[in-house]
């Protein structure tokens, strides 16, 4: 039966080409502008780590030591700290993991000078590795011995291991890092957040996440003059500046995040209570001038705060929304005109004795291959909307890709859209009673 | 009217699928056309800068560690300016078009009682080598621009040039010069003398969605202390010396500060037409979206309109006949079809406004968009019920043709 539907659809479409690719294209239009905006909100929303980042929290507070009178409002949540803090709150343990975190960037080179590269990648004081969930491939993660002791090791991945040494393993080898040279204790394949969660408050305007090529423990890499890549607010008055850029000289500055790992809503309220406390005890010793306002947020909710996903991504996909919805308006109603021009055909098989329900059926069969058509249509279109996007000067254009998720989605997507508009037009011609059918006719 | 509402009644699906239409149209068009004009915004409005072409721009100048020093940065000025075909160099903290730092904030006409947030450009000859157009007072003394400030010298008072925009905003009162603008509004804040005014300059925030004060902007004179980055701005004789001095400008500042630049940073060099046309880049791509968004919004509707009054017509050949026969004429069968066109647009236009207007809120609500103003509803409206009456042109001249005799025609 539904081999002859689809035959009868066939055939009707053929009666009439020019609407029939009227249909066609307007749903096509529809859907690809949608799964447009659709792939790139994928892209940049969901979990910045998955499996790991839901459970991920930043700390902040105001933590300035001055005050401040071009500044004196706080405006913003500031997740910057004094190394001393970060290190306070890392050591109490009152987390399942926590560490602290700045973004770097920096010359690597091999230790007789011959080669070296430029790497991004994070000065950090705790167990970094096991925080973030990186997986190593070769070696270890430091201990909180050689932490302590300011040990000058590493932990870097197969991309500088490469241009470095030319291979993957390399633990036990040294590199040079600022003004020493530090050990390979691990090695880790490529890894990145998918979006940018570190040092938000200064990485305005990139949404992606990029490669972080090392891991190396702070007071080694302040004593090897290895710094914070961003600028570091350090506070006013006398000669000092206010913000510098990858100097080690941090000790004055509040540069580094806390990020800590909790595993259920009581962990967060009872972390909340510690971070409090603790915050209104420095405030209280006179070294926090201003209230600290001190609060946990969400991985997701501190990358809605700083607009990680652009306010544009949301409008777009909404707007194609609105569109495709529109579209389908369009369709069910051209669709019904053209159903019910032929009620007479359908007057006649109702008297041979099809039930409403085949007519109904007949009619979802043609206008669901509508659909279908129109997502074959949709997906040339689609590529070229992609292909646009990626040509646009905006941080998240080279998210814009076509992947096989997006393309199932799309055929899903075409099909269903087929269906819905068919229901009306479809509902509406098997309606009248036969013997009223053949009437008009 | 009655022959025209009562059939619209009876049947109700057609000219509910068009109300539903261009409800939905209308609501997605206003919008779009909205936030279009709030991307036009940065594009159309003037930025003030004279010659962009005779306009070299340094900018990323960022140093590792502490900052330059104030005479370190006054030496790279004097060096630039020796460049052959330079005519006038400025050490700034942040310049037009360039958003890697913003300075401003909210700024308080003395004595007028206004507000107003606005961008606070510092450097010492801006007026020169940006090419602004002074309309009223003077440019700063030299004695002005050789200040040196302790800190970035937000917070200092002294003299300032202001634009027009800001000037009418805040002193309405017409008088200008020789008042006083008060820089946030703690009790020690720096109070800054008006002793100039120019026609435009264009604050460096591209992404704000309150475009109304892109005109606000102040300048105060002297070389910024402490400051982490600096840019440069260098006027040429002629647009046609702007490589070769872009090229002397380069050499030049690797030889002053290259040492300590920040590794992993590449300063930028450009050409100020250049970095215009760079940062309107977004809100270009941006309009082209929205309008091509917005035109294949209205080119659907008019084609599903016109589907739907086709198929509408059509149904109703033996009525028209019928009143042919009866002795209507042509024009008033054309002018019924119209008509109704005419109601049924109208009604999915009022759902649409109401929309719109309710998407709008809901927009400003989580977006932090601004207000879509009223004045676009009678537009958007106009627009729509002209879109209608193209659509239902074609189906009711065919409907006018119709002749007397199909009403005596048995089907």
């Amino acid at each position: 039966m539904f081999d002859y539907y689809l035959r009868l659809a066939l055939r009707r479409c053929r009666q009439n080409l020019p609407m029939v690719l009227l249909l066609m294209l307007t749903m096509a239009v529809g859907i690809a502008s949608c799964m447009t905006a659709m792939t790139i909100f994928r892209a940049l929303s969901g979990a910045a780590l998955p499996g790991v980042s839901p459970y991920l929290y930043v700390a902040t507070m105001d933590a300035r030591e001055a005050l401040d009178k071009d500044d004196p409002h706080y405006t913003k949540p500031d997740s910057l700290l004094k190394l001393s803090d970060a290190k306070a709150l890392v050591d109490a343990h009152r987390a399942a993991l926590q560490v602290a975190l700045s973004q770097s960037l920096t010359q690597f080179g091999t230790t007789d000078g011959r080669k070296s590269t430029q790497a991004y990648g994070l000065i950090a004081y705790g167990p970094a590795l096991q925080t973030l969930g990186v997986p190593l491939r070769y070696g270890r993660a430091w201990t909180a011995a050689e932490q302590a002791s300011g040990a000058p090791v590493v932990v870097i991945d197969t991309h500088v291991a490469h241009k470095l040494f030319g291979k993957d393993n390399v633990v036990g080898r040294s590199v040079t890092l600022g003004k020493r040279s530090f050990r390979v204790i691990g090695v880790y394949a490529p890894w990145k957040p998918r979006l940018q969660i570190f040092n938000l408050g200064q990485n305005a305007g990139s949404s992606l996440g990029q490669d972080e090529n090392f891991f190396v423990p702070a007071q080694a890499s302040l004593d090897a003059g290895v710094g914070p890549f961003s600028s570091g607010e350090c506070g006013k008055g006398g000669d000092t500046p206010m913000i510098s850029f990858q100097t080690a000289a941090v000790a004055r500055c509040r540069w580094i995040e806390a990020w800590v790992r909790l595993d259920t809503p009581a962990a967060v309220a009872a972390y909340r209570q510690f971070l409090s406390s603790y915050a209104n005890a420095q405030h209280d010793a006179g070294r926090f001038v201003y209230p600290p306002h001190a609060q946990l947020y969400g991985t997701q909710a501190w990358m809605a705060l700083h607009h990680v996903m652009p306010d544009d991504v949301n409008l777009n996909l909404m707007l194609a929304g609105g569109f495709l919805l529109l579209c389908l308006v369009n369709v069910a109603g051209l669709l019904a005109a053209r159903f019910l021009r032929r009620q007479s055909d359908v007057a006649i098989r109702r008297a041979l004795g099809a039930s409403k329900r085949d007519v109904f059926v007949q009619h979802l069969v043609e206008t669901g291959l509508l659909g279908l058509a129109g997502g074959v249509l949709a997906l040339p279109l689609t590529w070229l909307g992609l292909w646009i996007v990626r040509m646009q000067p905006v941080s998240y254009a080279r998210a814009a890709h076509f992947s096989p998720g997006v393309f199932v989605l799309l055929f899903v997507l075409s099909v269903a859209v087929g269906l819905l508009v068919g229901i009306l037009p479809a509902w509406r011609v098997c309606r009248l009673p036969p013997a009223l059918q053949i009437k008009i006719a | 009217m009655r022959h025209i509402i009562k059939p619209l009644f009876r049947h109700r699906m057609m000219p509910l699928l068009v109300v539903l239409q261009v409800a939905l149209a209308c609501a997605i068009a206003c919008n779009a056309l909205f936030l279009l004009q709030q991307k036009l915004v940065p594009i159309v409005t003037p930025d003030g800068v004279g010659h962009p072409a005779r306009l070299i721009v340094a900018s990323r100048i960022v140093p590792r560690g502490a900052p330059w020093s104030t005479s370190r940065l006054y030496e790279t000025e004097q060096a630039l300016h020796a460049i052959p075909g330079v005519t006038s160099v400025s050490v700034a903290a942040s310049l037009p078009m360039e958003d890697n730092v913003r300075v401003g904030g909210q700024v308080f006409g003395q004595g007028a009682g206004t507000k107003a947030n606005a961008a606070v450009y510092i450097g010492d000859h801006l007026v020169d080598t940006l090419g602004l157009q002074l309309v009223a007072g003077r440019d700063f003394s030299a004695a002005e621009q050789a200040t040196r400030y302790k800190n970035i010298g937000v917070s200092n008072s002294g003299p300032t040039i202001i634009t027009q925009a800001l000037a009418r905003r805040l002193f309405p009162d017409g008088h200008v010069l020789g008042r006083v603008i008060r820089i946030g509004d703690i009790p020690d804040a720096g109070r800054r003398t008006v002793v100039g005014v120019v026609a435009h300059l264009m604050r460096n925030v591209m992404s704000q969605d309150d475009r109304s004060d892109i005109d606000y902007s102040m300048m105060f004179p002297g070389i910024p202390g402490h400051w982490a980055m600096p840019s440069f701005g260098v006027r040429v004789t002629h647009a046609a010396m702007a490589p070769a001095v872009l090229k002397a400008v380069k050499t030049t500042i690797q030889q002053a500060l290259g040492s300590d630049i920040v590794v992993g940073i590449e300063p930028n060099y450009q050409r100020y037409a250049e970095l215009r046309d760079a940062m309107l880049a977004r809100p270009r791509a941006a309009v082209w979206l929205l309008s091509g968004v917005s035109l294949i919004v209205l080119l659907v509707t008019v084609v599903g309109v016109m589907g739907l009054t086709g198929y509408w017509v059509q149904q109703r050949m033996r009525q028209i006949g019928i009143r042919r026969a009866l002795g209507a004429q042509r024009s008033h069968i054309l002018h019924d079809v119209q008509l109704e066109n005419l109601l049924v647009v109208g009604t999915g236009i009022l759902l649409g406004m109401a929309l719109a207007y309710a998407v709008n809120l809901w927009l400003m609500h989580h977006y932090e968009l601004s207000r879509l103003p009223w004045t676009y509803l009678p537009y958007g409206a106009l627009l729509m019920l002209l879109l209608g009456q193209l659509a239902v042109l074609s189906p009711a001249l065919r409907a006018a043709r119709v002749p007397p005799v199909v009403a005596t025609r048995s089907v």
